[in-house]
């Protein structure tokens, strides 16, 4: 029973209820971090991190947090994890740090987490909450990843840095900017929705 | 009774905040304090690796072999106020000078660029650039930091002028980045006011 429960949490949370495409939150990053796939893997990790553990603190204390200051303790709860996040990337990674800039500091905006902690974390235990975190985390990232994928190689030319299509290819640059974002994420979610779910929708007819 | 109980509930709320706050407060001030010493190494040996580079010396991959070759080649130029002017990069095993590298900053697309800009011993041609610090959208203004674009400018004449990505430069142009018009321009206004900077320092040395 309890292996199929997080089977499910696990499952929904890449697919049917995936937070980019079928919640359609996180949207902010998901233009601004996927130019270039290296920023895109590291803001993932990144994500991952804070979504699960935040979760699991989330749901560890709320059987004693008075309802009407939860907002404050979860952003505060957040934001700690973040910052967290950022001095680590600061101090071990500093050329990746550099480059994300102020998008690490803005995971603490991320609706993803916010929203998962508020409908998930406050009424499932920690170690199901995490789960859930950390499965929103990665449903978030594989979009991403994906997005990343074509706009770094249409864009530029190359995948994690690397050069992979000659001198023949003409960067397209629209791709680099932030409107290349909005049209990978539509041919993504049109792709999805309409392909995919549609193949579904007919099997329960 | 009832109003005891309210109260009590109050205080509890202030008290559970009070409480979360000064936990999360700490673990992530320990953490800052553990690591603020690597934080700031990694500072000063982005601008110690700009300079060396910028300067013409070849970079090794070992952070402590990088300082090691700083600490023995480059003399920092204060002035009165302790503030750095420019540096000196020495020639190996003597004190005289190889190269002269500049630090400046300049307006880009979203932010300042600082960048390191080093001159050879006339102060006429460049030994190199290497970007600090920038904020370019990453992909296209962003590119200023790669490889390609950096070395480009060993042995040019500054003051210099644009050309299109991918066409033959002459020694008073460099090639700009397509697409990114503004932090190429941002490029060139660094490194024709460093031309300036470099003549006075020519003047101070007389």
């Amino acid at each position: 029973m309890k292996a199929f429960k997080i089977k499910r949490v696990f499952f929904d949370d890449l697919g049917a209820n995936n937070p980019v495409f079928a919640q359609v939150l996180g949207i902010c990053s998901t233009l601004a971090v996927t130019n270039v796939m290296k920023n895109t893997i590291v803001m993932c990790a990144g994500l991952i991190f804070v979504t699960g553990l935040s979760n699991f603190t989330v749901s560890l204390l709320r059987a004693y947090m008075p309802s009407r200051i939860r907002m404050m303790v979860e952003t505060l709860i957040i934001a700690s994890y973040v910052i967290i996040v950022d001095i680590i990337l600061k101090a071990y990674l500093p050329d990746i740090s550099k480059q994300l800039g102020p998008y690490v500091g803005l995971i603490i905006t991320n609706c993803i987490i916010m929203g998962r902690a508020e409908a998930f974390a406050l009424s499932n235990p920690p170690g199901l909450s995490f789960i859930d975190g950390a499965a929103s985390g990665l449903g978030y990232s594989y979009v991403l990843i994906a997005i990343a994928f074509f706009r770094e190689l249409l864009g530029s030319g190359s995948i994690w840095g690397y050069p992979v299509l000659g001198d023949w290819w003409t960067n397209w640059s629209i791709m680099v900017m932030a409107p290349g974002a909005f049209f990978m994420l539509a041919i993504f979610i049109w792709i999805v929705k309409g392909v995919l779910e549609k193949e579904k929708g007919g099997e329960k007819k | 009774m009832k109003r005891g109980a309210k109260t009590q509930q109050r205080i509890f709320t202030v008290l559970f905040m009070l409480i979360i706050t000064l936990v999360f407060i700490s673990v992530t001030t320990v953490l800052y304090t553990l690591t603020k010493d690597t934080i700031k190494l990694n500072e000063s040996l982005r601008v110690r690796k700009a300079v060396l580079y910028s300067g013409g010396v070849p970079l090794p991959e070992n952070p402590k072999e990088i300082e090691k070759i700083y600490e023995k080649r480059v003399r920092e130029i204060k002035d009165n106020q302790g503030a750095t002017l420019y540096y000196e990069v020495l020639e190996p095993g003597s004190s005289a000078v190889e190269s002269y590298v500049l630090i400046i900053d300049g307006p880009g697309l979203w932010g300042a660029i600082t960048a390191a800009v080093g001159y050879d011993s006339s102060l006429q041609r460049l030994t190199g650039f290497e970007v600090i610090d920038q904020n370019e959208t990453p992909g296209l203004g962003g590119r200023i930091s790669e490889t390609w674009f950096k070395n480009q400018f060993r042995g040019k004449k500054p003051p210099l002028s644009l050309v299109p990505e991918g066409t033959s430069a002459n020694d008073n142009q460099f090639q700009a980045i397509t697409g990114a018009s503004y932090s190429s321009n941002g490029v060139k206004d660094i490194i024709n006011s460093s031309s300036q900077d470099a003549r006075k320092i020519v003047k101070l040395k007389q």
